[in-house]
């Protein structure tokens, strides 16, 4: 009988473990996506999220921005990593690290936009007071991000060429991977146009008030798109955006560089400032002083005019020129994206070319501006188109060096050969190997090779 | 006999005084011969009557004599021969005859879930005794394993102390999960990963570092699905059943262990002195001017440096001499065992130091156990086994990273002294070599990061015989471990001071709960004689929960402090915490008619958390058939044959490893911006996602010769492995480069090999010898994506192995220029990484090991030797090493800042037209130096004097006179010598322990260790 009833213990006790499910688990720092985008709370938490994404190391965390001086003559490579010794060589491999890594995190960026413009609307919260704000934030986020894409991977420079980005404007069905369409490359012209497009849907749902130089919010949304007509030569419309920007935005040039570099907050020139804190750490610091991937190319040091407050930015350390653009050893300085000092070069470039025949003369006022706040004199008068682009290159190269300007500068007019000694082709970068290999629609840029 | 009684023969023994003690009962003298089989009398064999002092050794003759009464029982025991048990009873005189005791037959054989004979196995499984990984100076058991048995590869890939042993049963079957086998330690499947959250560069921590090898009773390797198929889901890799040791019923004794010795790394790096170093840079300058033109004077460099190469009072450093030390490892242990009818008992406690041969590298180890088996009734008995330990591992950066100890020393400048005149530690940016980022002993010394773990493994089990036939048995057991890291960087480092951080430290903490619940039955029976029946059928319900943290924070007053407490600012701080669940239902069934042909079948069905919605549950069967053909009337009449067995096994077992607790679903995660908290997709869902299978078939064979004096094994085997989790690529506009799914396959196809045998066995001298090879072929056949560049070193690509090699190739160097002759793989005029090639591979074509035992009285030797044969290195350290006065930094003509210091390899370097050699010339710029090439790809094959081990087992007379049963002393090395054409400090290192795509590099790797200890066992 004992016997009996320590067998029914022994069973009872089996059945009762075998039934609490041992399966059933939960994520503890993880959402389920059906639970993510439910109010005006969480619409705001998955817009800052796209913020959040454009600070990963690969976009504007650094690499997007020194990247670019890297493959230009502004920065040189004297480290360890070979994702950067490739870019340097300017001879840039398919397999390179960097653009694999790129192409992924900015897209990430424009999903996070589509699920803001798709969910968005239709959020059932009436509480929910800045959703036209956050809409149209969505729309400025994913026109930059595309934008950049461009710039990187497609003929930016060219409106008629048919190497433009594959648009992406829906989010993934279900979030299953399965449903990721495989998408052709858009034209050059298709890409601008829904760039421009975004961006107007963007400054028409946000408005003048929404003044925040941390986010893209009206003026930097405004800035983005001079920049943008700039890039496309649609010189008036750049030549009007910027201008506004100078003359009704919230900017104004610091007379003092220092505040502009050695703060860890935003400036009062600062136009969209990507925000970093001791807490949530940017690379720059780290990269472009600490280490030996991004050390300064002695042309640069060079280039600088006796006399130039700029040039203090550049620092002899251990062993090689450095720039100091980034202070904080904690790495809290924030990304600098858009600033006032580049809308007036934006101006006085487009000054020049708005009408049929060039201006150069025109372009001297807004470079002196720059010029003079450094505390060189005045340069030009220009005379000729050659002149004026001259000066123009070494005014951007100078005031915007480390700032992700020196490249796309040297592509816009056809310098790559003359000033890099690159083949014409390597005005844009491969699109990367993996993406072809798991893409059958994508179209690899000209003179690049397949996986 | 009384716990009294043992203390008073402990402390007595102590102190050094023999106490003859009286006895109770009423003996007589009783006699008796031991021979061996062929009669032939065993001299020093020792007989003890059981549970007492009373004993006495056989004298030429093979005789003995000694007082015993007839309730008592004697055991007969001789080195190399099975131990018997005898009741003395009416029985004055005996003839005891001993058997080899290299039987493996007759073996009891741990299987999973249960034990069996190993004459009724159908499957392949390899046992090692406890005896044989006793007693070695190492920490952990996985490496007492390293040549042992075939088909299981082990590898130590460092000398760190505590750190991680990679361990292999039939090849790789994972790309991106675990190769690693399933540990189950008296039936508890344990976490065996590597729970440590601190940066130590590519080193892991070794949880299995945290159990007593010393408590070790047996270890057998499951390797075919026959095997492991009752393990399921995580049974693809093979499962290691540990089985710690129990009391006997009546022989009580107390055992008092002890070792000590010292170690050093097995090879130091022969490097240039500073008057080699100048002469090199000088030859630099002088071979540029006749390749490119340059005009430096014959002393160039060391002019600029403001040196005369021929100075003798030049500083010299030799750096290896000064990061290295001769360190000491001990042990000690008490056990205690024994028991009565009704209740047993073993309990251990030991004591573990090891100090690394690195400065700053240390591991200790306090360990108790006790294993309690009580029949409480006729038919219910109960049982608990408890372990605590906990350790403590002194830890340094190490392998590729920026402020790692060897790493920084590989290049390392001779002319920069280790310490100022001050007495402060040099800093490189002070000095020439550009190699070093900091001074490798103010790493060692002054950085300091601890991981220290409390781990308790507790099981209570009840077994109830329902009938004679059918049995229950219920455990329910627990796996805890909780681990806390704590690191500091001081002010005075390099990496505190680029950034301006004033110190920084870490602590975090990371808790493991696993419960595990397992019920089974099981049935025994015979019908007629010649059908035998037997199986089981049960069910496991395991969950495990996961928490960490970590807080870092930075600004410390001084080095003084390390505790984040004193710091003046927190920089980060986190808490999370995972969980995954395991529900299983398992059945075993073997069927043997007539003791000729056995049968048997297994299966497990697994649910996993980890598994995708739409495939919770997998099953996992397995069938096998052997044919003892021994046994059959045709062979009744050879006396060769003792076992002829062939056998033959297929099945499907699993690996859930690879997936992440969560990787089926799509997840929103949370970041912030702007000191918001912010949400972002992390990742996207794959509702389909489920384990990796691997099927397997092995055709084996067993043999006994002679009686079972030579026993032999031999299996080739297929393993297949399909659905492997990798991740897929995916088009990157969806924001994810890829995600975790069920693609690919990889083959491991092989052969192995086990022979073992009585060499010698009269009764003074005995030699056994065993060998085992294995030869194991790796293949990855299917991908999603073929040719995935892994890193700047490896590729996956269908048709190679896993872990191959993707480097730059070379066609020598130019005889006219001294210039290396770089191919061009894709013509495009530039040599870049676009040009790597697959070039070789991480895998051996073979390896195994081979001993021998041998015994001469009260002498012993035992020899392990272990050998690999036919894999590459990349030996990335000698990209620093040999730099051949390249320049990284300064400026050739101006100011050259080289990399550092070369190995004196480099003599053999290209100095005139005409020259034929493999070294290119040196030179300041980078003309020959391609980091990621096969300049550095080197033959890894090595045979290694594992353990040697000298004893002696002092007579029982002796001992007697003691009061001590047993006493023994020996000595042992470890790694003695290594026989390999490697040039860098240890072939058996891999910077990537954790990765094994990446295995075979060695770059800033702690080689290592030679051991040399002495020690004494004894017991009372």
């Amino acid at each position: 009988m004992k016997k009996l009833s320590i067998t029914l213990l022994f069973t009872a006790l089996f059945v009762a473990l075998s039934s609490c499910d041992v399966l059933d688990t939960e994520p503890e720092t993880s959402l389920d996506p059906s639970a993510a985008l439910v109010d005006g709370a969480s619409a705001q938490a998955v817009l800052l999220g796209a913020y959040s994404r454009m600070q990963v190391g690969s976009y504007y965390g650094i690499e997007y921005t020194l990247n670019n001086d890297l493959i230009a003559d502004n920065a040189r490579y004297q480290g360890f990593f070979d994702s950067q010794l490739e870019l340097d060589s300017g001879s840039v491999p398919i397999s390179n690290l960097w653009i694999g890594n790129a192409w992924v995190s900015i897209y990430s960026v424009v999903n996070i936009a589509n699920q803001l413009i798709d969910g968005v609307p239709t959020i059932d919260d009436e509480t929910f007071a800045t959703r036209d704000r956050v809409l149209g934030e969505a729309h400025a986020i994913r026109a930059l991000a595309y934008f950049d894409l461009l710039r990187v991977f497609g003929e930016h420079f060219d409106t008629g060429s048919s190497y433009g980005m594959p648009l992406l404007l829906e989010p993934i069905e279900n979030n299953d991977f399965n449903l990721i369409p495989d998408l052709a490359r858009s034209s050059v012209a298709d890409t601008y146009n829904q760039i421009v497009s975004d961006l107007d849907t963007a400054l028409q749902l946000m408005g003048e008030g929404y003044v925040d130089n941390t986010q893209l919010s009206y003026w930097s949304t405004l800035a983005l798109r001079a920049r943008v007509n700039l890039y496309r030569q649609d010189y008036a419309a750049a030549f009007d955006d910027a201008d506004e920007v100078i003359n009704s935005g919230p900017a104004v040039l610091e007379d003092d560089l220092d505040n502009v570099y050695l703060t860890t907050g935003t400036s009062s020139e600062s136009i969209f400032d990507l925000v970093f804190s001791d807490q949530d750490q940017s690379a720059y610091y780290t990269f472009a002083y600490q280490r030996d991937e991004y050390n300064v190319d002695p042309s640069l040091t060079e280039a600088f005019e006796d006399g130039d407050a700029r040039r203090n930015y550049i620092e002899f350390v251990r062993g090689s020129d450095r720039p100091v653009k980034w202070s904080d050893p904690d790495n809290a300085n924030n990304a600098k994206i858009l600033r006032l000092a580049e809308m007036y070069l934006i101006r006085s470039e487009a000054a020049v070319y708005r009408e049929a025949t060039p201006a150069p003369a025109l372009g001297a006022d807004d470079i002196n501006v720059i010029r003079n706040r450094a505390g060189l004199g005045d340069a030009g008068p220009f005379t000729t188109e050659e002149e004026y682009i001259d000066a123009l290159l070494q005014e951007r190269r100078i005031e915007l060096n480390y700032e992700g300007h020196r490249f796309f500068d040297l592509v816009r007019y056809d310098r790559v050969g003359d000033v890099l000694g690159r083949d014409d082709f390597r005005k844009v970068l491969p699109i990367p190997r993996d993406e072809l290999l798991a893409s059958d629609n994508l179209e690899q840029n000209p003179n690049y090779p397949l996986p | 006999m009384s716990t009294k009684r043992y203390l008073q023969i402990f402390t007595s023994a102590l102190f050094g005084i023999c106490l003859m003690m009286s006895t109770a009962y009423a003996q007589q003298t009783v006699t008796g011969q031991v021979t061996d089989v062929n009669n032939e009398p065993l001299v020093g064999a020792t007989v003890i009557v059981s549970g007492t002092d009373r004993g006495a050794s056989t004298d030429v003759n093979g005789e003995f004599s000694l007082q015993a009464s007839p309730d008592e029982t004697l055991i007969v025991r001789f080195v190399g021969y099975q131990s018997q048990e005898i009741l003395v009873g009416d029985q004055t005189e005996f003839n005891i005859t001993l058997r080899v005791d290299d039987q493996l037959l007759d073996d009891v054989v741990v299987i999973g879930y249960g034990v069996q004979q190993r004459s009724d196995l159908t499957g392949s499984i390899a046992s090692i005794s406890g005896d044989q990984i006793q007693n070695q100076p190492i920490a952990s058991l996985d490496g007492a394993l390293q040549g042992r048995a075939s088909g299981v590869f082990v590898s130590t890939p460092s000398g760190t102390p505590g750190a991680g042993i990679t361990m292999n049963i039939r090849g790789q079957t994972s790309i991106s999960g675990s190769s690693e086998p399933l540990y189950v330690i008296d039936g508890v499947p344990i976490i065996s990963e590597d729970l440590s959250g601190l940066f130590s560069g590519g080193q892991a921590t070794n949880s299995l570092a945290d159990l007593n090898p010393n408590d070790i009773e047996s270890i057998e390797i499951l390797k075919d699905a026959s095997a492991t198929a009752i393990y399921g889901s995580r049974g693809a890799n093979g499962v290691v059943l540990i089985s710690t040791k129990r009391g006997v019923a009546g022989e009580s004794t107390i055992g008092f262990s002890a070792y000590t010795g010292f170690q050093q790394v097995t090879n130091k790096l022969d490097m240039h002195s500073s008057q080699e170093f100048l002469e090199l840079m000088n030859d630099a300058a002088r071979q540029d001017n006749r390749d490119l033109g340059t005009n430096y004077s014959d002393t160039h460099v060391s002019d600029i440096w403001g040196f005369d190469p021929n100075d003798p009072d030049l500083q010299n450093t030799v750096w290896y001499d000064e990061i290295f030390r001769t360190s000491p490892i001990s042990n000690y242990e008490l056990n205690a065992s024994g028991g009565t009818e009704n209740t047993r008992y073993f309990t251990s406690l030991s004591y573990f130091d090891q100090e690394g041969t690195q400065f700053g590298t240390g591991f200790e180890r306090i360990s108790g156990r006790i294993n309690l088996d009580t029949k409480i009734n006729d038919w219910l008995d109960f049982g608990t086994n408890l372990t605590l330990n906990r350790t403590l591992q002194d830890r340094v950066i190490n392998d590729n990273s920026l402020y790692g100890v060897v790493i920084n020393t590989l290049a390392g400048d001779p002319l920069m002294p280790v310490y100022e005149e001050d007495g402060s530690y040099a800093d490189p940016f002070n000095y020439f070599g550009w190699w070093m980022l900091d001074n490798p002993l103010l790493i060692a010394n002054e950085y300091q990061r601890f991981t220290n773990t409390t781990r308790g493994i507790g099981t209570i089990f009840g077994v109830a015989n329902i009938t004679d036939e059918l049995t229950f048995r219920s455990s329910l057991n627990i796996d805890y471990t909780s681990l806390e890291d704590e690191a500091y960087t001081p002010i005075i480092s390099r990496e505190s001071q680029n950034a301006q951080r004033n110190g920084f430290g870490n602590f975090g903490t990371t808790q493991d709960f696993t419960w595990l619940v397992e019920n089974y039955l099981s049935y025994a029976n015979t019908f007629g004689d010649r059908h035998n029946v037997n199986g089981l059928v049960g069910t496991s319900f395991q969950q495990s929960n996961r928490d960490f943290s970590s807080i870092n924070a930075q600004g410390f007053p001084s080095d003084q402090f390390i505790k984040l407490s004193v710091a003046s600012q927190v920089t980060s701080a986190s808490t999370a915490g995972t969980s995954w669940g395991l529900a299983s239902y398992f059945f075993r069934g073997n069927y043997t008619f007539d003791n000729r042909y056995l049968f048997t079948v297994t299966g497990r069905a697994d649910g996993s958390s980890r598994f995708g919605e739409n495939f919770r549950y997998g099953f996992f069967p397995s069938g096998s058939f052997a044919w003892r053909m021994t046994n059959e009337s045709f062979m009744q009449n050879q006396t060769i044959f003792s076992e002829l067995k062939p056998r033959i096994s297929y099945g499907i077992t699993g690996n859930q490893e690879g997936i992440g607790n969560f990787a089926s679903r799509g997840l929103f995660g949370v970041s912030d911006y702007r000191a918001t908290p912010s949400l972002v997709p992390t990742q996207l869902s794959n509702a389909n996602l489920t384990w990796e299978s691997t099927k397997q078939l092995d055709i084996g064979v067993d043999i006994g010769l002679f009686d079972d004096r030579i026993n032999m094994s031999a299996d080739y085997f297929i393993k297949n492995t399909e659905d492997l989790l990798l991740n897929r690529l995916i088009p990157g506009i969806s924001g994810f480069s890829s995600v975790t799914d069920n693609i690919g396959r990889v083959e491991n196809r092989g052969f192995e090999f086990d022979v073992r045998g009585v060499v010698l066995a009269d009764s003074d001298f005995s030699w056994t010898s065993s060998f085992n090879i294995s030869f194991i072929r790796n293949e990855v056949k299917e991908l999603e994506v073929n040719n995935q560049v892994l890193s700047d070193s490896h590729i996956l690509s269908e048709g190679q192995p896993i872990g191959t090699f993707y480097l730059i190739d070379h066609e020598g160097v130019d005889p006219e220029t001294g210039n290396m002759l770089w191919i061009d793989a894709n013509d495009d005029g530039v040599i870049d990484s676009g040009d790597r090639m697959i070039v070789g591979n991480a895998q051996p074509d073979f390896y195994g090991g081979f001993g021998n035992s041998f015994s001469y009285r009260g002498f012993d030797m035992n020899v392990l030797f272990q050998f690999t044969y036919g894999n590459d290195i990349f030996n990335h350290s000698r990209a620093s090493y040999e730099n051949l006065g390249w320049s990284r930094i300064g400026i050739p003509g101006i100011f050259p800042l080289p990399d550092g210091n070369n190995h004196r390899l480099a003599d053999d370097r290209w100095m005139e037209p005409g020259d034929v050699t493999d070294i290119p010339r040196a030179s300041l710029t980078n003309q020959n130096w391609r980091e990621y090439s096969t300049r550095w790809l080197e033959d890894g094959s090595y045979l290694r004097l594992k353990t040697l081990t000298l004893g002696y087992n002092f007579s029982p007379e002796f001992t007697q006179r003691l009061g001590m049963r047993t006493l023994r002393i020996y000595t042992q090395g470890q790694n003695l010598l290594t026989f390999t054409n490697y040039t860098g400090l240890d072939p058996e290192v891999n910077q990537n322990a954790r990765n094994p795509l990446l295995a075979g590099s060695d770059f800033g790797t702690l080689p290592q260790s030679r051991t040399i200890s002495f020690g004494i066992n004894l017991e009372f």
